[in-house]
């Protein structure tokens, strides 16, 4: 493989990232104000004393700090993720449990959102001036500027309430796929315009440096309409940038899509998460952090892979 | 200057006069209640909430929270990411690789989760937000001002200072920064608009500072205490419209910054 050397150094960061976020859900109910245990296993939960020291000796607070740690890092490895004691269950089973759901309306966000992005971003940048590109870059503009779980309450108060063409919670009314897609459009709906405003702000500035660079101009000179120089020529130079984009955004989008599912009640992991803030159930949000995280970084890995396959710039450069 | 900057600049001028005077705008002091789910009327030009408080009283009070928030924890982010961008463009070498692959590590972790698992743990205040918002905001910052620092240290006049024998600090101080000031003011006002929806989102979960109301805890409030069920989008929408208009305005106002610094560099 070539190009390795630089996709290797990224794999390095990747690692760190991860070390950082493991030792952050070590060492934050250990380093917080308040009894530890009490930290770990999360506030307003009653547990008898019997099992508190149960969960005490098991955690070993006495122990070097050192073999704690190891302790903790061998039960992530084994998808130990600590156990709710608000729900009474596996943190893991939860998370997994849930986020299928969310990996499903994200996905189709993310994927609709870059596809509608680039387009919009493209026809924006190659002729900005125009009133359709000034407003497009407006819209897109306001909502990106717009708190996603706002944008979801609006569609909600005015798609669901007031016009009653969609139901306002819910993930089903019978498991068929009808109904799913009837309960997810809304949702799916206001996440990818999310997405899109993103990518086309990007989008937009791209094309618009690289329509001025010398193979565009070579391209219109031997005589190309403009939609072939845009679509042949620029569209695929410019959408590079967005491949790295579209990675370091699915954290924010995943965010948003967390936002999006209290306010349509989906039982995915942004209920889950909200519930877990409210009783402040410790074990819980710390997996599920851990668990964001870790997607995050696959993302952002993949994104490279890509980046390297699509890009023979890069490859070269390396040789 | 164009003209949708004046228009930015304007607006913004009326949130700031909100936010340091309200007791002079506001109809109603903010402990001042009367009956609640009240509808618009001329008494009461938003209606009232579920304690009956007046909403368009609330409204103003809470312009405070979310400037101060949002410029507050921008300040720290713009402070941070300019000492780690100078001194990893300045050092280059093995201070720039340490420094900026930190960046690259910060970077990656997703914002808003670890900033709920953060809040989640100490109990939640507006001291607690700016901290953890301006902590977690300044990669982009640091990126820009390296760039920037790598092409502005090779120009004649840093050259002749180091050739003075001014010290590293001084020429990062007083030659290099009056230079990048320009990439700097964009990103500033871009690191305001996205603390002050990272403070909207948070507040919206609850974990804002309960004494202290902002806007996104006024949207959280109308759709934990029944403004959504009963329709009231006179509680609702104000507080939102508010929030994207604010941010509009502070994001427009720094890209509007950076056209002006392209534009500059170009003549």
């Amino acid at each position: 493989m070539i190009g390795v050397t630089s996709l290797l150094a990224k794999v390095t960061r990747y690692a760190v990232s991860l070390l950082v976020v493991v030792v952050l859900t070590f060492a934050l109910p250990r380093a917080m104000p308040g009894d530890p245990v009490m930290n770990i296993i999360g506030d307003d939960v009653w547990v008898s004393p019997a099992m508190l020291d149960a969960i005490r000796a098991d955690i070993g607070l006495d122990r070097p700090v050192a073999e704690q740690f190891a302790s903790h890092l061998w039960s992530l490895l084994n998808f130990d993720l600590g156990y709710s004691y608000h729900l009474n269950a596996p943190v893991a089973d939860l998370l997994v449990a849930r986020m299928g759901w969310t990996l499903l309306f994200a996905g189709v966000a993310i994927v609709a959102g870059a596809a509608i992005g680039i387009l919009a971003g493209a026809l924006a940048g190659w002729r900005p001036e125009t009133a359709k590109s000034r407003a497009a870059t407006l819209a897109a503009l306001a909502v990106s500027c717009t708190p996603p779980y706002f944008l979801a309450l609006l569609f909600l108060s005015l798609f669901a309430f007031r016009l009653g063409l969609f139901p306002f919670k819910g993930l089903y009314d019978v498991a068929t796929p009808g109904s799913i897609a009837h309960h997810l459009f809304l949702p799916v709906l206001v996440l990818t315009l999310f997405a899109a405003a993103r990518n086309t702000l990007i989008m937009r500035g791209s094309v618009v440096q690289e329509k001025e660079s010398l193979y565009a101009l070579y391209a219109r000179a031997k005589g190309l309409s403009d939609r072939a120089v845009l679509f042949g020529h620029v569209l695929k130079n410019a959408s590079l940038p967005i491949i790295t984009q579209i990675a370091l955004d699915f954290g924010f989008i995943f965010s948003g899509a967390l936002f999006v599912e209290i306010v349509f009640s989906l039982n995915g992991l942004g209920t889950l998460i909200y519930d877990a803030v409210l009783g402040r159930d410790y074990p819980l949000l710390q997996g599920a952090f851990l668990l964001i995280a870790v997607m995050v970084i696959c993302a952002n890995l993949a994104a490279d892979i890509v980046y390297l396959l699509v890009d023979p710039r890069i490859r070269r450069q390396e040789q | 200057m164009t003209s949708p900057n004046r228009w930015g600049i304007g607006l913004l001028v009326v949130f700031v006069v909100l936010a340091l005077f309200p007791q002079a705008l506001a109809p109603y002091g903010p402990k001042e209640r009367s009956m609640p789910y009240l509808d618009p009327s001329a008494d009461h030009l938003l209606g009232t909430d579920d304690i009956g408080n007046d909403i368009l009283t609330e409204l103003i009070y809470s312009a405070r929270i979310s400037l101060f928030v949002g410029f507050a924890s921008a300040s720290i982010a713009t402070a941070i990411g300019l000492s780690i961008g100078l001194a990893a463009g300045y050092c280059r070498g093995a201070v720039d690789e340490v420094l900026m692959g930190a960046t690259d590590v910060v970077l990656i972790i997703p914002k808003i989760p670890l900033i709920i698992v953060l809040a989640a743990f100490l109990r939640p205040g507006v001291g607690l937000l700016i901290m953890v918002l301006g902590l977690l905001g300044w990669e982009s910052i640091a990126r820009v001002v390296r760039a920037k620092t790598l092409q502005v240290r090779e120009t004649g006049f840093v050259m002749s200072a180091r050739c003075m024998g001014f010290s590293p600090f001084r020429i990062m101080g007083s030659e290099i920064l009056p230079n990048i000031m320009h990439v700097v003011a964009p990103k500033f006002m871009l690191a305001t608009a996205a603390a002050m929806i990272s403070e909207a989102s948070l507040s919206f979960l609850g974990l804002g500072d309960p004494t202290m109301k902002s806007w996104g805890m006024m949207i959280s409030f109308a759709f934990l205490e029944g403004g959504f069920i009963r329709e009231m989008w006179w509680w609702y929408l104000p507080p939102g419209i508010c929030i994207t208009l604010c941010v509009i305005v502070v994001a427009a106002i720094g890209f509007s910054f950076e056209v002006e610094g392209t534009e500059a560099r170009i003549e």
